[in-house]
């Protein structure tokens, strides 16, 4: 990848603003702030975002920002990789594609043929689709899904909108994932116990290494502490488990500073889950980043899910389960059932 | 590489001068110019859609692109508001109505292109002769060599660069080859400093030892599946800086490579991924 701090323009450098979003309060509320961007006009986002031959890792070193408007659907059903922590009508909500931070093992770098961020400001519309699903069932959505939601509060104050909806309908339940080191929202926002904030928590040298631009362990463990001390419910996600040679004592160094920081029996729960992903999306991580030992792990390929050898997989996700056990009650660990992965 | 595309020879002239670029003799579709050292290679593709698009085909599949590192730029005039030179970063072919989006990556302010030197450009296929809008530029070739460029490149390494000749004439011939030419000269040191920028952009191709993996594989049999899967053990082994071919070495010494049958190759497959994970 070629680097330099003289090589790229900044983030958000260049706006693309689409016609039918370019009125909307959100829209010029985020021109406003970048005031001093490259403001370029286009008939439809997938002219940027769709055009072929992109380069997601090259985009990601000068992300542009694409400001669009939602035409379809914005509320999908849940993956089957994904844990749906026992909740029947498990969706995900997608109102922004693509994040600032910068894993190596994003699954929307298999995803999606572009780095660069849109944002769909019609945020209303979303939750009008989601009124007409909670008129026929309850729904538990995960808001961050194609994103880290959190991180891009600051642009566009969709949490805090997510939060103040949920809190006037009864029957959504939401989940922010985050790898976010911020604190600010819990202290702008009620809190709601249908408002999940879950924490991806990886050991420092996983984070150093393959989690680039996030938060250090310490300060994901810091924001989860105060999420929980200002009254949110909180999960702590281990999952991806991401394999190393000396991962039991990565893992085992995590869980102790982990468990030195935080009240573990005030959390909602916790999730486990090795590194998994379909098979398009690594054929494209792998093409895209050559260098990643994390794309380029032999993984076995399982209908169609790759994912680390049983060996490996079985035994890293048992001996986090088994240090979980001390500290938290079993019925609050979920394990992703790889057997339920098609 | 850098390719570069010219509508007319007047607009080319002092880049082929500046950079010594040397007339390839032999026939060739397009007036074709290249550097001692192969590093750039310039077409005159001529005016008009058609003529650019299969110009930067020509150059591209003549010369072969290598996606990581060569870059495509368009050198060339065209009518606008205020004189000077452009980073185009919005195409609109009128004729089509589609838009086209280069990538606007990297950062040329150092070479005198700082973001007040961008601009949308539309492509026409006639002169102008007043400009429908005074914000835009307009000239004759840019959507067709990005529409053809991007059958081989991606959009952050294309590159079109407009110099203003004129603000929209009713007579095509009042703009001489010389004024064309003046234009470009009054341009060629920022050009320079960019071509100068972009030749030392390259992305990271890893390889693996090809020999060794070759060679490998028919030691063990492998059927085209597995074969997969052993250069897949030797990406990753290069990804975690692990010498695959000690790995290899120790299995010789163990008398297992060569393996005797399919059967055994599968397992000493087996063993590589055993060791290296
Ligand atoms: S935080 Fe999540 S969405 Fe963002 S890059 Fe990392 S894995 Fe992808």
């Amino acid at each position: 990848m070629p680097s330099g701090n003289d090589l790229f323009n900044h983030p958000f450098s260049h706006i693309y603003v689409e016609k039918a979003a370019s009125d909307h309060p959100l829209t010029q509320a985020i021109l406003a702030r970048f005031s001093k961007s490259v403001i370029i006009p286009v008939g439809h986002y997938k002219d940027v975002f769709n055009r072929p031959r992109q380069n997601f890792g090259i985009q990601k070193q000068s992300q542009a920002l694409i400001l669009a408007k939602n035409r379809g659907a914005s509320i999908f059903p849940g993956a089957p990789v994904c844990q749906d922590f026992g909740y029947d009508h498990f969706y995900y909500a997608s109102s922004i594609r693509n994040c600032i931070f910068d894993c190596d093992y994003c699954f929307l770098k298999g995803m999606y043929g572009s780095g660069n961020i849109v944002v769909f400001v019609n945020l209303e519309d979303t939750f009008s689709e989601l009124e007409k699903l909670l008129a026929e069932h309850p729904v538990y959505l995960c808001i961050s899904y194609d994103t880290d939601l959190i991180a891009l509060e600051s642009l566009t104050g969709f949490t805090s909108r997510w939060i103040e909806f949920t809190r006037t309908h009864k029957d959504l339940t939401i989940e922010i994932r985050t790898k976010s080191f911020r604190k600010d929202i819990y202290d702008k926002t009620e809190p709601c116990d249908r408002v999940i904030f879950a924490y991806t928590i990886s050991p420092r040298s996983i984070i150093e290494r393959y989690e680039s631009k996030t938060a250090t362990l310490s300060e994901r463990i810091a924001a989860a502490s105060y999420a929980m001390a200002k009254g949110f419910p909180v999960r702590l996600c281990f999952d991806p488990i991401i394999y190393c040679k000396d991962w039991k004592d990565a893992y085992s160094s995590m869980i102790q500073e982990v468990s030195e920081n935080i009240d573990m029996h005030q959390l909602k729960d916790v999730s486990i889950g090795s590194f998994r992903i379909p098979s398009d999306y690594i054929h494209k991580l792998r093409r895209d980043f050559p260098s990643s030992p994390v794309c380029q792990f032999p993984y076995e390929n399982i209908n169609g899910v790759f994912q680390y050898p049983e060996k490996i997989r079985a035994g890293m996700e048992d001996y986090l389960g088994s240090l979980l056990q001390n500290l938290i009650s079993k019925d609050r660990i979920y394990k992703i059932d790889t057997n339920q992965v098609p | 590489m850098l390719f570069i595309l010219c509508a007319l020879t007047a607009e080319a002239k002092p880049l082929i001068s500046a950079l010594s670029l040397r007339k390839d003799n032999t026939s060739c579709p397009y007036d074709t110019y290249f550097a001692e050292d192969n590093s750039v290679v310039l077409a005159i593709s001529g005016m008009g859609t058609v003529a650019a698009a299969s110009a930067t085909t020509y150059l591209l599949t003549r010369f072969g692109t290598k996606k990581e590192q060569d870059h495509l730029i368009n050198f060339g005039s065209c009518a606008g508001k205020d004189p000077g030179m452009y980073l185009i970063n919005k195409i609109t072919d009128d004729i089509s109505g589609r838009e086209y989006y280069p990538d606007m990556l990297y950062d040329l302010s150092s070479a005198g292109l700082s973001f007040s030197s961008e601009k949308a450009l539309t492509t026409v296929n006639h002169v102008v002769s007043s400009l429908e809008d005074p914000d835009q530029l307009y000239e004759m070739e840019a959507s067709g060599i990005f529409q053809a460029g991007s059958h081989f490149l991606p959009p952050h390494r294309m590159l079109f660069l407009k110099y203003v000749s004129d603000s929209g004439v009713e007579d095509p011939k009042s703009i001489t080859n010389a004024h064309l030419t003046a234009c470009a000269e009054q341009q060629l040191s920022t050009v320079l400093l960019i071509l100068g920028k972009l030749k030392n952009i390259s992305e990271e191709i890893p390889s693996i030892d090809e020999d060794l993996f070759l060679s490998a594989s028919y030691a063990l049999h492998l059927s085209e599946t597995l074969r997969h899967e052993l250069y897949q053990l030797f990406v990753y082994a290069r990804s975690e800086n692990i010498d695959i071919e000690k790995i290899l070495d120790g299995l010789k010494k163990e008398g297992r490579i060569p393996a005797p049958s399919k059967r055994e190759g599968k397992e000493v497959l087996h063993a590589i991924r055993e060791r290296l994970i």
